[in-house]
């Protein structure tokens, strides 16, 4: 049985060399956790903080705390080559919980979902029933986190109510 | 469907990339320099190898970097992906340098 429900939460993208330790350690001491420097990988501890590339990371954390969290970014990172956006306007966070999560995913996406290959910790970018999505795996239930742009989450949510016949995660805003 | 290994990201399906052409072709320094015909090279002419083929991937569905790949353009089997103008052969030069 899967199980899924749409998330308010806040959405960071942050830009900066993963080299550079002065980018990475004042990155660090804001957020409270590190970054996570391996391809395809996530941290969570205050927030959750997936690696989306060499130079570019994505938090995500709780909606009233996003624009705090920026404003405190910008001023410990200000005069480095850095980029700092808040995406929560733009981005919506699905979770789905439950252990036939991979097999309803593999109908639409190429990636090996596999919990030997795709477990706790792990992430990735790709094409979700033709929708660019971040898939994370952030819960040993397991539960998946699904991070889309807000144009294409109902759309997205619609998809996942008619491969699970469920009515689950109206949209209320 | 191809199984492409981006540099950064590792092996994905081809349905994640953007194919973007022949990969190395350089910007001319000083176009007004070039007269119509070599302009018109830069632009428009390619290579179209029939066999190994130097071209650029974008990896629009994952991280959106640009690298290259070298694919044999007949058997369509990569033989390498790797980060832009580091090719096997380049890497080697350096290290020999180092
Ligand atoms: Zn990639």
């Amino acid at each position: 049985m899967t199980d899924f429900s749409r998330v308010d939460l806040g959405h960071i993208n942050l830009r900066g060399s993963a080299e550079d330790s002065r980018f990475v350690d004042g990155a660090t001491k804001v957020l409270g956790q590190s970054l996570p420097l391996a391809a395809n990988t996530l941290t969570q501890s205050l927030h959750r903080i997936y690696w989306l590339g060499p130079d570019e990371w994505q938090v995500v954390t709780e909606s009233d705390r996003a624009a705090d969290l920026v404003r405190q970014l910008e001023a410990a990172l200000a005069g480095q080559h850095v980029a700092i956006n808040d995406l929560s306007g733009g981005q919506v966070a699905l979770q789905l919980t439950g252990t036939d999560v991979p097999e309803l995913l593999a109908r639409a996406c190429t990636l090996d979902l596999h919990p030997s290959l795709f477990g706790v910790g792990d992430c990735a970018q790709s094409g979700l029933a033709k929708t660019n999505v971040l898939l994370g795996c952030i819960g040993e239930t397991p539960v998946y986190e699904i991070i889309v742009r807000r144009s294409y989450s109902e759309y997205l949510l619609r998809w996942l109510r008619q491969k699970t016949h469920s009515r689950a995660g109206s949209v209320s805003s | 469907m191809l199984l492409i290994a981006c540099p950064y990201c590792g092996e994905r399906a081809e349905t994640e990339f953007s194919y973007g052409g022949e990969a190395g072709i350089a910007r001319p320094k000083d176009p007004h320099a070039l007269s119509d015909e070599q302009w018109a090279d830069y632009l428009f002419m390619r290579k179209n190898s029939r066999g190994m083929h130097r071209e650029l991937w974008n990896h629009a569905q994952g991280c959106r970097r640009w690298f290259e790949v070298e694919r044999d353009t007949v058997s369509y089997v990569i033989k390498e992906c790797y980060e832009i103008a580091t090719p096997a052969t380049s890497r080697d030069n350096q290290s020999r340098a180092d």
